[in-house]
């Protein structure tokens, strides 16, 4: 069952900016990952999930509302880290959070203080003052502290040390344990690969491709085969490297990570243009 | 309709400007009407009495001067005027489109809050501000007067000038709201919330210096605010207000349907 679907999104913001015709959805308990260069329109879709966009053609629905028509209750259940951090800089990150609270109405901050710990955060400075990472852990908790079951995450992680990133990482698997229903947009493809199921590659405003993590890496995994001098030495070559041994010969894998998958849509592209050109 | 956590923080950001303001207020309506003095003016009326010819060629009548038209001349053709105006600028354009601009709308908008109750909550913010400072003003003239000079201020007509300078001062803050909630740029709301206003003003000075220039009262709304004829009861002033009144609540009510109908690059 999907809880959110995007129908042939488009805006135009000339000069080939923009999204156009994009399709994809995410189901009940899934990841989505969705990765894309700056400017690609990772940000513009999420808006317009968001309601903070109207679409100009082409849907957007979550559970079958509207995200635009209905986006006050579409918010209710929704959890989101914006691409930007910038909160109140005249309240203390506690001010933020008690306000955030109240806000939306007393609805549960049950998970607070635990995300709190759990990010070492503590909020108690103004938030004038936060470094870049600070802002964006008082994000994570003040996204995930009433308990939402969408969550949409744009860039979460960026300017989070990789200890906190490993900690961002462990929370979306306990997240996605619950049924949590997630989009993920990043940059990093060791998270998006950690964490999500399925992964959208979008460029200049176009889906190049939509598939499973699972599906993309087997597509770029490469056996090699090597003979070694004896038993032992190739039993130790296949315990350092993780290989199958089968007598004096060794098979190992190397997965291509995402980064050179995606790497290799680019280069598609970009022989393309050149071509044209 | 209205957020109560949301009106709370903005009414707090609003305390400090209303502060300085209400001082600023207190200093100048305490100092003028300290001034106003009644001996002077029965010096006056001894004038007219005595050569009644020439003091009515300078406009002068007997009791033409009495302490609320003191007032008036002193108090309610700048400083009642520009203070309020300053706040409705700074607070119109901090409640809606510094947050747009800064990105800090996100907090607001990513919540199961709809866009017209965040717009109509900060609308009620800077109402009352612009309440406050016309209440304090009105108590602080009638405490001024009382103290100084028992029994000279004329209560009702007093009640009938703020009423209608309330009624201007709203007209301003629609203005400034309306600005804030079209532009997502500050540039733009500023130019527009705080422009408007103070063009307006600046044309309301040059038709008082009379001559040709008076013309220029038929292009601003400032216009519809005549002391004289709001003391007078004269039945154009009160259609004035009426006016004045509509005029807010529209700018009001087309800001928050802008704000809820428009996209949001944040």
């Amino acid at each position: 069952m999907s809880v959110m679907k995007v129908e042939n999104l488009v805006r135009d913001y000339g000069d080939g900016k923009g999204v156009f015709d994009i399709s994809f959805h995410v189901n009940h308990g899934e990841a989505f990952g969705f990765l894309g260069p700056n400017g690609a329109g990772k940000t513009t879709t999420i808006r317009h999930l968001m309601g903070f966009l109207k679409a100009k053609s082409g849907t957007c629905t979550m559970n079958g509302l509207d995200c635009w028509k209905e986006r006050d209750q579409i918010q209710s259940e929704l959890g989101y880290i914006p691409g930007e951090i910038s909160f109140f800089d005249d309240m203390t990150g506690t001010g933020f959070l008690k306000f955030m609270t109240e806000y939306r109405g007393n609805r549960g901050d049950n998970c607070q203080k635990e995300l709190l710990e759990r990010f070492e955060l503590n909020p108690k400075d103004k938030i004038k003052k936060m470094s870049k990472g600070m802002k964006q852990k008082l994000g994570i908790v003040a996204a995930f502290m009433h308990d939402p079951d969408i969550l949409i995450l744009d860039e979460p992680t960026s300017g989070l040390d990789p200890l906190m990133q490993n900690r961002f990482i462990d929370l979306i698997e306990e997240e996605k344990k619950q049924g949590k229903t997630i989009l993920m947009s990043s940059h990093m493809f060791e998270e998006v690969e950690r964490t999500c199921d399925r992964v959208g590659i979008i460029r200049k405003g176009k889906l190049v491709t939509v598939d499973s993590t699972a599906a993309l890496r087997e597509r770029h995994v490469r056996p090699y085969r090597v003979t070694l001098e004896n038993e032992t030495i190739a039993e130790a070559f296949s315990k350092d490297f993780g290989g199958v041994r089968d007598g004096r010969s060794v098979t190992v894998t190397a997965k291509q990570s995402l980064e050179e998958i995606f790497m290799d849509y680019y280069r598609g592209e970009k022989n393309d243009e050149s071509g044209i050109v | 309709m209205m957020n109560l956590a949301l009106y709370k923080r903005e009414m707090k950001s609003s305390i400090r400007l209303l502060l300085i303001f209400a001082a600023v207020i207190t200093l100048y309506i305490a100092m003028i009407i300290s001034m106003y003095d009644p001996e002077l003016v029965k010096i006056l009326d001894h004038f007219v009495e005595a050569m009644p010819e020439l003091m009515s060629s300078v406009g002068m009548k007997a009791n033409a001067v009495n302490l609320l038209e003191f007032m008036v001349s002193y108090l309610y053709g700048f400083v009642l005027l520009i203070f309020p105006m300053i706040f409705c600028m700074l607070r119109g354009n901090s409640l809606v489109a510094r947050y747009v601009e800064k990105g800090s709308m996100v907090s607001l908008i990513a919540a199961p809050i709809k866009r017209r109750t965040v717009a109509f909550t900060q609308m009620l913010v800077l109402v009352s501000g612009i309440l406050f400072l016309g209440l304090y003003s009105t108590g602080l003239e009638l405490i001024c007067a009382a103290i100084n000079f028992p029994g000279e201020l004329e209560v009702i007509e007093l009640f009938r000038l703020n009423g209608g300078l309330l009624c201007l001062h709203l007209f301003v803050g629609g203005i400034c709201f309306l600005a804030s909630c079209i532009f997502s740029d500050t540039r733009y709301s500023i130019g527009f919330g705080a422009g408007i206003p103070t063009v307006m003003y600046i044309l309301q000075m040059l038709a008082n210096v009379g001559g040709k220039a008076e013309k220029a009262k038929y292009f601003t709304f400032f216009t519809l605010f005549q002391p004289d004829s709001i003391i007078a009861n004269e039945s154009g002033a009160i259609l004035s207000f009426v006016v004045l009144l509509i005029g807010a609540v529209v700018m009001y009510v087309l800001g928050i349907v802008v704000f809820s109908k428009k996209d949001l690059y944040i």
